[in-house]
């Protein structure tokens, strides 16, 4: 059915005048939109990307970044196949091998379905999928790399998707030798980054901290004592981190006021009360 | 040691061996020596530097132009390898200094190619 509206315009004799697309009645027609409007892109990722996304309902994120078609790049270290699927762990090196399941097509005739052996470097295009907390692609390509530069480019293309995504930071690029404790120098980046222009937008992930710093806020986050979590109670819970980088972290978060201290120097609340 | 497999690999060079001492990581690097007891190599990275590897088990197999070792980084600075793999140049081959400028960009931008995994709070 023809808008009213843009049949009147269309009368100067082309349909090609009216600027909603004479092709898309549908569209003009106004009740397609759903929710759907969001656009769905392929995003490349890191395993380790993928496994700490944060999830509401049934979108994925990546820091600002909505995935949910994604690529990878890694080797396979294990296979297995069934009847109805092929299940490989693929190894990017940024976190323990991810499970991959490819469905087999049984009819189509136009897919290879044999196993890639074990030591092969693949291309993964899948969707995130998250069951009983584990993650796991879904893929709907598994390719070979014929061209081991692919690994080369699909390193720059993920920091550069990543990047793009984020809100715009000045360039860190000042790289801090000797810290051998922690490759992810939290103060180093963090005092760049704009923190203080997203406290409406997003609740769940601040942007611009490190994953260090996401962690240790997430804890101070999640205690509802009003004396706040004790730095006893992070030095447990981050077995991982040195109490200097724990105390490093604080001190930063503290000063950038996403946390203060209550009962004393050893207590923390978080100043965003969502929770 | 399952434990190289399932943790983090930081993408490193040679450069960078010092700053990992005791931790897993990978190197990629053109093959220079094998040593006769095929348990030991020397591979070079992008900017040329050397990097030395100790296997496991001895090589079985010969092994020539550019190789992925996973492994821990010893505290003299050698990685001591749990497994390695070949890059395939059959097609096209392998932009070494490249895969080395790439490495950089990776350290230089680690919020966005972390090598660990945060929780989600």
């Amino acid at each position: 059915m023809w808008n009213q509206g843009k049949y009147g315009e269309a009368s100067t004799g082309g349909y090609t005048q009216s600027p909603g697309g004479f092709g898309s009645p549908a569209a003009s027609q106004g009740g397609d939109k759903k929710g759907r409007s969001r656009a769905q892109q392929i995003v490349p990722c890191t395993v380790s990307q993928l496994m700490s996304a944060v999830q509401a309902e049934d979108v994925f994120k990546v820091g600002e970044v909505e995935i949910a078609q994604v690529t990878i790049v890694g080797v396979i270290r294990n296979t297995d196949k069934s009847t109805i699927n092929i299940q490989y762990k693929v190894d990017d090196m940024t976190a323990a091998p991810m499970d991959v399941k490819q469905w087999i097509d049984t009819e189509d005739m136009g897919v290879d379905n044999s196993v890639i052996p074990p030591g092969s470097y693949v291309k993964v295009s899948g969707n995130l999928r998250s069951f009983q907390n584990n993650r796991s692609l879904v893929a709907f390509s598994v390719r070979v790399l014929e061209d081991m530069n692919e690994v080369t480019s699909h390193m720059l293309e993920v920091v550069n998707a990543h990047m793009q995504q984020s809100k715009p930071q000045s360039m860190m690029v000042r790289l801090m030798g000797g810290g051998a404790g922690t490759n992810m120098m939290p103060t180093a980046h963090a005092s760049m980054s704009s923190t203080g222009s997203y406290s409406g937008a997003s609740m769940m992930l601040v942007n611009g901290l490190s994953a260090n710093q996401n962690q240790v806020l997430s804890l101070i986050k999640s205690c509802h004592e009003p004396q706040g979590i004790s730095m006893q109670d992070l030095k447990q819970k981050l077995s991982s981190m040195s109490v200097t980088v724990i105390r490093q972290i604080v001190d930063f978060l503290s000063n950038e006021g996403h946390i203060f201290s209550t009962i004393d120097e050893d207590h923390f609340r978080s100043t965003d009360n969502e929770a | 040691m399952t434990g190289v497999y399932e943790s983090p690999k930081p993408r490193i060079n040679a450069s960078m061996l010092a700053q990992y001492i005791g931790r897993p990581v990978s190197f990629v690097g053109r093959l220079e020596k094998v040593h006769p007891s095929g348990k030991a190599l020397t591979l070079s990275d992008g900017e040329g530097k050397s990097a030395s590897v100790e296997l496991n088990d001895p090589l079985d197999e010969e092994l020539s132009g550019i190789v992925e070792v996973i492994g821990m980084v010893s505290n003299k600075g050698t990685i001591m390898a749990v497994s390695y793999t070949q890059y395939r140049e059959d097609k096209i081959s392998f932009d070494l200094e490249l895969y080395n400028e790439g490495l950089k960009v990776l350290h230089d931008f680690p919020q966005h190619y972390p090598f660990e995994v945060s929780l989600s709070g």
